[in-house]
C-alpha cells in the first residue's frame, strides 16, 4: 500500500507553474509507441497531454497556432518513420509543412525549443520515453509560454 | 496609357474577343468598378486608368463563372501573378480571360517597393518602362532577440481591429470556409482579435500564395506591417523549397500531397536562436 502510494506521489498531476506540452501522436506508429512505454511501465514526465490523429498529415498548421494562442508551452509532434507512414506518405507532408510553421513561429519571436517532429515507431517505448523527457527538459529550460504573458498584460 | 487600354478593350469587344469587360470609373475620388458589355458603352469614357490599384483578379473569379463568352480585365503584373496562383488552385479558367497589361509607371513601382513592375509576355497594351525599385532593407524592426522580435510583432497585432480588410481584399483568400470565421480558432467577442493566431493563420496560408502585392498593407487601417510578415513566410517556403507563388504553374511543395522531399533540416527548421 505504501509503495503505491509514494508512486502515485512521483507521478502527482503538474501544477500550475508546470510547463503544458500538447503531443500529437499518430494512430498507427507513435499512439502505440506510447502505449508500449505504458505496458513496459517506463516513466516520464506528467507534463503532456496527449491527442491521437490518425495521421501526423492531418495535423493542420492552424492546430499548432491554436495551442500556442490557449497557453501550451510546447508542442509535439510524433509519427511513422518516413516510409513506414500508414497512408503511405503523410509523414512526407507532415514534414515539409512542420519546416514552415516553425521557422514561421521562430520569426515571431517563439523559442524554437518549443517546437519538435519527431518519428516514434510502435516498437519503440524507450524511445517515446526518451523523447518526452527530453522535451520536457527542453521546454522547462524554455520556461512558461511568453504569448501567454503578453496575452495576460492586453 | 488611357487611350490604347480603350483601343484594346473595344478591339476585344468588337472582334468576339470578349463578351464582358470589367473596366474601373472614377466617382468623386473613388473607384468603381464597372462591367461593359458594349464597346460603345459611355462608361468608356469616364475609365480610370491612374496609379491606384485594385484587386482585379477577384472580378475573374466572380465573373467567369457566370458570363457567357470571355472576360477582358485590365490587369498589371501583380493580378496576373494572381491569377497563375488562383489558377494552380482550381478558382479561375484563365483560358476565358483576355488580359490587357496595364504597365506601372516607375511611381507606383517604387511606392510598393515592387521588384517586378512588368514582364510582358505579350499581352501589355503599351510598352514597359518602369525598372524593378531598389530591393527595401530589412526593416530594422527586425531584431536578433526573439522577445524583442515578439514584443513588436504582438504591439503591431493588438492595433488590430479586425476590419477583416486584409482577408476581403486579397484576390489570394478564396476559401468558401474562412479559417478566421471558425470560432474554434478566432473568437467573436474580443478586440483586438485572439492575437498572434488571428493573423498567423494568414500568414501561413499566404507563405505559398502570397504574391506581394501590398494591397492588404496599403488597405489596414491599423498599418500593421502585414507584407513583412507574409515576406518573412514566403521567404521561409523559398529557402527551404526554391519556391516562388506566381512565377510559374509548378504547383507549390506544401500542398502536393506526399511528394518525396529532400527531408534534411527539416525537423529543426532552420532558423535557430
Amino acid at each position: 500500500m505504501e509503495e503505491t502510494l509514494e508512486k502515485t506521489d512521483k507521478t502527482k498531476p503538474p501544477s500550475e507553474e508546470d510547463v503544458r506540452i500538447l503531443a500529437f501522436l499518430c494512430n498507427w506508429c507513435s499512439y502505440a509507441g506510447a502505449d508500449l512505454a505504458g505496458v513496459s511501465r517506463l516513466q516520464y514526465p506528467p507534463n503532456v497531454v496527449d491527442i491521437r490523429v490518425m495521421c501526423t498529415g492531418t495535423i493542420s498548421p492552424y492546430f499548432i497556432l491554436k495551442a500556442f494562442q490557449e497557453g501550451i508551452d510546447g508542442v509535439l509532434i510524433a509519427g511513422c518513420h518516413i516510409g513506414d507512414c500508414h497512408y503511405g506518405k503523410g509523414n512526407y507532408m507532415t514534414a515539409k509543412r512542420f519546416r514552415v510553421i516553425k521557422d514561421l513561429l521562430v520569426g515571431m519571436g517563439i523559442d524554437p525549443r518549443r517546437l519538435r517532429l519527431e518519428w516514434v515507431s510502435a516498437a519503440e517505448g524507450q524511445k517515446f520515453q526518451e523523447v518526452i523527457t527530453t522535451f520536457t527538459e527542453q521546454v522547462k529550460a524554455a520556461g512558461k509560454s511568453p504569448l501567454t504573458k503578453a496575452r495576460d498584460k492586453k | 496609357m488611357k487611350d490604347e487600354l480603350v483601343k484594346a478593350i473595344k478591339e476585344a469587344l468588337d472582334t468576339g474577343k470578349a463578351s464582358a469587360a470589367v473596366i474601373l470609373t472614377e466617382k468623386d475620388g473613388e473607384l468603381m468598378p464597372r462591367i461593359i458589355t458594349d464597346a460603345k458603352d459611355s462608361a468608356l469614357d469616364s475609365i480610370y486608368t491612374g496609379d491606384r490599384r485594385y484587386p482585379m483578379a477577384s472580378f475573374a473569379m466572380m465573373l467567369v463563372p457566370v458570363i457567357e463568352g470571355n472576360l477582358a480585365l485590365p490587369v498589371r503584373e501583380c493580378d496576373r501573378r494572381m491569377l497563375v496562383e488562383l489558377k494552380k488552385h482550381n478558382q479561375v479558367d484563365t483560358d476565358r480571360l483576355v488580359l490587357l497589361g496595364i504597365p506601372c509607371s516607375q511611381e507606383v513601382a517604387d511606392a510598393c517597393g515592387c521588384d517586378h513592375p512588368f514582364t510582358a509576355n505579350g499581352i501589355s497594351v503599351s510598352p514597359a518602362t518602369a525598372k524593378p525599385a531598389e530591393p527595401s532593407p530589412p526593416p530594422e524592426t527586425v531584431s536578433e532577440d526573439s522577445e524583442e522580435r515578439l514584443a513588436f510583432w504582438m504591439d503591431a497585432f493588438s492595433r488590430c481591429t479586425k476590419c477583416m480588410g486584409c482577408r476581403n481584399v486579397c484576390p489570394m483568400c478564396f476559401c468558401n470556409d474562412c479559417a478566421l470565421d471558425n470560432l474554434d480558432y478566432v473568437s467573436v467577442d474580443s478586440k483586438p482579435p485572439d492575437i498572434p493566431i488571428f493573423h498567423l493563420i494568414r500568414a501561413i496560408d499566404m507563405s505559398d500564395r502570397c504574391v506581394d502585392c501590398g494591397m492588404c498593407e496599403a488597405i489596414c487601417p491599423a498599418e500593421i506591417p502585414l507584407r513583412q510578415l507574409y515576406r518573412q513566410a514566403r521567404a521561409i517556403v523559398k529557402e527551404a523549397y526554391g519556391y516562388e507563388p506566381g512565377i510559374s504553374d509548378e504547383k507549390s511543395p506544401i500542398e502536393m500531397l506526399g511528394e518525396p522531399a529532400e527531408l534534411a533540416g527539416m525537423q529543426e527548421g532552420s532558423r535557430t536562436e
